[in-house]
């Protein structure tokens, strides 16, 4: 397949500033059971090549999934076409920032390959798992696996040449309480699909789902019969699935170079981190700093390069408190005279890489949980996102829980539900006066960021560990 | 894209390679057009074929399902086998699974397959977008968005005998101006290129953007606000996805569960899954080849009841109505295809001169679902905020967050305009009209 692609780079790089050829092909696997018995096992394959050009300083992308020659040949001309057109509504040449040539080849460790575990293996997790779960007012539960396997070449006429394949495992397991009126649930070991990372099937087994799903009943149940959160300004202590999304939303968004120049403002909106904001801006409390890691292991955002052939590393976002870095592709880091830090990806073969999350994280405290919620006199302990939202600058957010519980006199009390709460980020951030101990440190994994026109949804890392922060807006939905 | 014939012979060639089993193949292709702008320039122009090829194999009521993106022989042969090796060691299902028996297809209410959106160009798009810009930039605002292209196919087939098979072109056409806090939005869908009015939407916008000046704060609280098309459009549609999911309603999960048949809205609010509707892009049948046809939700403000797909159907011994989705999203349920919400008496300059003292809502961004079971959503308000003091818009307003019940919000509704528009949605579009409602919560601002 390299050689395909080569030849394709051959005729374009005459006609072009820069092209890129990319094949992806990607295997997936998921498996769905509800209430112990498997409701859906689907198996698919996917591959398709995208080519793209910048031609007299304007990009064109065509890509598809016939893979013979002259169906290529056309794809590449198309590209060509697109470009030519870009030109006609243009405002300056589109340039990019330089990267060392790369010959290369990627694949991320693991120790079981998921796609070689069986089928019934698989299937017989979740169905013990799921009904063991079915007990009092849970009348619904569900269990996922899902696993992938991509295979990507990437070739440019810088010269560059890179293979990677990387391996992603995740599943969770939810309850659900339904009662008259009103139903509760609780997901392991996250919401939203469980947690998900790039190894191997040894991920799941560490879950544990089997052995989690009576708890998680028991709080499902605990919560439809539990008093609504109360309303008013306090101390919260967030868990570390719901501290993910909220880096996510209040910090991996707005650092992406591209909203903030425009670029995605009729659609995801843009960003109050404005570029006279960069090293100039507090962003949150000296004991905040946040990183973009794409080498760390294990992270669902973690690879070799990414979808410009940029060598995946570490880069401050925050650095105790103060806004230090932008998410940057090729092109924008260009625009501040800076080198790409590797967060341009693609969500396939047919999309263009945009400027995307890869694992942001939030670097680990000296507190233990216990004085997390120690010097806390009355305030909640929130965990397990069940809603999220934020504003088109990434300001006013709103986020509830699947899980709410007291914290009095330093203790953790009785359970709550439909907790919410709502912040402006910047606030939000300074009020962080402490943050766990990395013994409470874990990447979480979500699937499912959406980006762009067409959509893509990118997987992504979120390191974190449970923290503190005060004197927060909470209430309950009802 | 492969014509209705291609398909034909497509499934006599593959039928020898079940061996004898019961088999639904779904397939869809896709050849898709993209032009993004942004400051008014084009920042990304992009163009995909693809093609989805879903093979679900049934044997003794265990089911394998294998999806690939290839007409490549080897491709297809392996997949099949792939999905009959699944459907050997999967476990029963524990619902009797039954094919769908042939079905006859209507013609579809109105075409959605138009040739010149089919063949429409990049150049065709640059060219549109220029006018865009070149209008707006002199206002000294600056132009944003998404214009797209396309066309696609959908095929449904199982060896009971079911074949069915549309094709229809696409355009949307979303858009942003900007100068500094001044903003406005507008968006646009339908299959005929022709109807693409830039010189209005562009008026439209600078309209709207030259009124959103200036914007003042206001205190969060309870207030009357008129929903704009696009903004109702938005909030039936989450309502449609949390709401009217048949499997939700049979697991207890939706605020329909136990309600059919109680009047819980005003008489005026009426809410259908209509591919007859003439505002909409039909979407003739399902991906398991059900017929789709008018089905009510809420008709005269009480509850009929939600949309259900074939497997839940079977599974609770329900009516399909032709809201099937694709097989890797079988689990989710059912969602509406074609919401339409009927229109009503008012003209939407009738409702603002009647309100005295309320909020005028353009648009709303990062919708979200509170709580399913009242579809309690939050959300922002976003591009064209207003107020509207004693029968006219007198402000703009900074945007603000809400916190409401869809459910309180149509007991709270108390006009409706006669003109709809019709907007994206979750599968099909949506068509809505102006809504005034008493009763919408503001929960916090924003600094712009």
């Amino acid at each position: 397949m390299k050689k395909i692609l080569k030849n394709i780079l051959d005729y374009l790089d005459p006609k072009t500033d820069y092209a890129d050829v990319r094949f992806v092909e990607t295997d997936n696997e998921n498996i769905e059971v509800e209430n112990g018995v498997l409701s859906s096992y689907n198996v698919s394959t996917d591959r398709g090549v995208g080519i793209r050009v910048l031609v007299n300083g304007s990009w064109g992308f065509a890509a598809s999934n016939n893979l013979e020659k002259g169906s290529l040949q056309e794809t590449a001309a198309k590209a060509l076409d697109i470009a030519q057109a870009s030109a006609l509504v243009k405002k300056e040449n589109i340039k990019l920032a330089p990267v060392e040539k790369h010959i290369a080849n990627y694949v991320t460790p693991i120790i079981k390959n998921p796609f070689k575990i069986s089928s019934t293996e698989k299937i017989e997790l979740l169905i013990k798992a799921t009904e063991s779960m079915l007990k009092d007012k849970v009348k619904k539960s569900e269990g996922l696996l899902s696993f992938y396997k991509t295979h990507k070449i990437f070739v440019s006429t810088e010269g560059s040449e890179i293979e990677q394949t990387v391996f992603e495992s995740g599943g969770g397991i939810v309850a659900y309480a339904i009662g008259e009126e009103d139903f509760q649930k609780r997901s392991y070991p996250s919401s939203f699909g469980g947690d998900h990372a790039t190894y191997g099937y040894e991920f799941i087994e560490k879950m544990k789902l089997k052995e989690n799903a009576e708890r998680i009943a028991g709080e499902a149940n605990e919560l439809l019969s539990a008093p609504l959160a109360p309303t008013g300004t306090m101390d919260i202590v967030l868990g570390g699935s719901q501290l993910a999304l909220q880096v996510h939303e209040s910090c991996g968004h707005p650092v992406e170079l591209d909203r903030v120049l425009g670029k995605e403002i009729s659609f995801a909106g843009g960003s109050f981190l404005t570029l006279d904001k960069l090293n100039n801006f507090i962003y949150g409390s000296p004991g905040v700093t946040i990183v973009a890691d794409a080498t760390a292991p294990g992270g669902l955002g973690t690879f070799g390069y990414d979808d410009e052939g940029v060598p995946a590393r570490k880069s401050y976002l925050v650095n105790k408190g103060k806004f230090v870095g932008y998410l940057m592709s090729r092109e924008d880091a260009f625009k501040l005279d800076l080198k790409s830090n590797g967060a341009a990806r693609a969500e396939n073969w047919n999309r263009i890489p945009l400027v995307r999350m890869t694992n942001i994280n939030l670097l680990p405290g000296n507190l233990e949980f216990d004085e997390l919620i120690g010097d806390i006199k009355q305030g909640l302990y929130l965990d397990f996102n069940k809603s999220w939202s934020i504003d088109d600058k990434r300001l006013n957010f709103q986020f509830s829980t699947e899980l709410a519980r007291e914290i009095k006199n330093g203790k953790l009390g009785k359970i709550y539900k439909n907790a919410v709460y709502q912040g402006i980020t910047p606030e939000f951030w300074l009020s962080c006066d402490g943050i766990g101990k990395k013994k409470y440190w874990h990447i979480w994994g979500v699937p499912n960021c959406g980006k762009g026109q067409p959509g893509q949804t990118m997987h992504v890392g979120h390191g974190t560990s449970p923290a503190r922060f005060r004197n927060i807006k909470v209430g309950a939905s009802k | 894209m492969k014509n209705i014939y291609f398909w034909k012979n497509f499934i006599e060639k593959v039928k020898k390679d079940f061996k004898g089993l019961d088999f639904e193949i779904v397939a869809m292709e896709n050849s898709s057009e993209l032009t993004r702008f942004a400051k008014s320039y084009i920042h990304q122009n992009v163009a995909e074929t693809d093609l989805s090829i879903t093979f679900k194999v049934i044997n003794q009521n265990k089911v394998g399902v294998v999806k690939v993106n290839s007409f490549d022989e080897t491709v297809i042969s392996e997949g099949i086998k792939r999905a009959i090796g699944l459907s050997k060691i999967v476990p029963e299902l524990d619902y009797q699974y039954c094919l769908v028996k042939p079905q006859n297809y209507k013609a579809k209410s109105k075409s959605s397959f138009y040739e010149k959106t089919a063949n429409f160009t990049p150049l065709n798009r640059a060219q549109q977008i220029s006018k865009l810009v070149k209008k707006v930039n002199k206002k000294e605002y600056e132009a944003s968005g998404a214009f797209e292209t396309g066309m696609e196919t959908m095929m449904v087939a199982n060896s009971e005998g079911v074949f069915a098979f549309d094709r229809k072109t696409k355009v949307n056409f979303n858009s942003i101006i900007t100068k500094d806090n001044s903003t406005a939005h507008h968006s646009f869908i339908s299959s005929n290129i022709d109807h693409l009015d830039i010189e209005g939407i562009s008026d439209e916008l600078l309209d709207t953007a030259l009124r959103n000046v200036d914007q003042v704060e206001i205190e969060p609280g309870i207030y009357t606000v008129i929903l704009s098309p696009e903004a109702a459009a938005e909030i039936l549609s989450e309502a449609g996805y949390v709401g009217f999911d048949g499997k939700l309603i049979m697991e207890g999960k939706s605020f329909i569960s136990g309600k059919q048949g109680k009047k819980l809205f005003p008489k005026s609010i009426t809410i259908s899954d209509d591919p007859d509707e003439k505002c909409t892009i039909p979407i003739p049948f399902d991906f398991i080849g059900y017929p789709r046809n008018k089905i009510e939700l809420i008709k005269d403000g009480v509850i009929i009841d939600g949309v259900y797909d074939y497997l839940t159907a079977l599974k609770y011994n329900r009516r399909c109505t032709g809201n099937t989705l694709p097989p890797e999203n079988a689990s989710m349920g059912a969602l509406p295809f074609n919401l339409v919400m009927k229109g009503g008496e008012y003209s939407s300059e009738d409702m603002v001169s009647n309100t005295k003292n309320g909020i005028y809502i353009n648009r709303f961004h990062y919708v979200n679902v509170l709580n399913p079971m009242s579809i309690e959503l939050t959300g922002m308000t976003r591009d064209g905020t207003f107020l509207i003091e004693n029968g006219k818009i007198t402000r703009a307003i900074k945007n603000m967050r809400f916190n409401v019940s869809v459910v309180d919000l149509l007991k709270g509704v108390d006009m409706i305009s006669r003109e709809r528009k019709t907007k994206a949605g979750l599968v099909g579009p949506v068509v809505a009209p102006y809504l005034r409602t008493n009763n919408f919560t503001f929960s916090s601002k924003t600094s712009f």
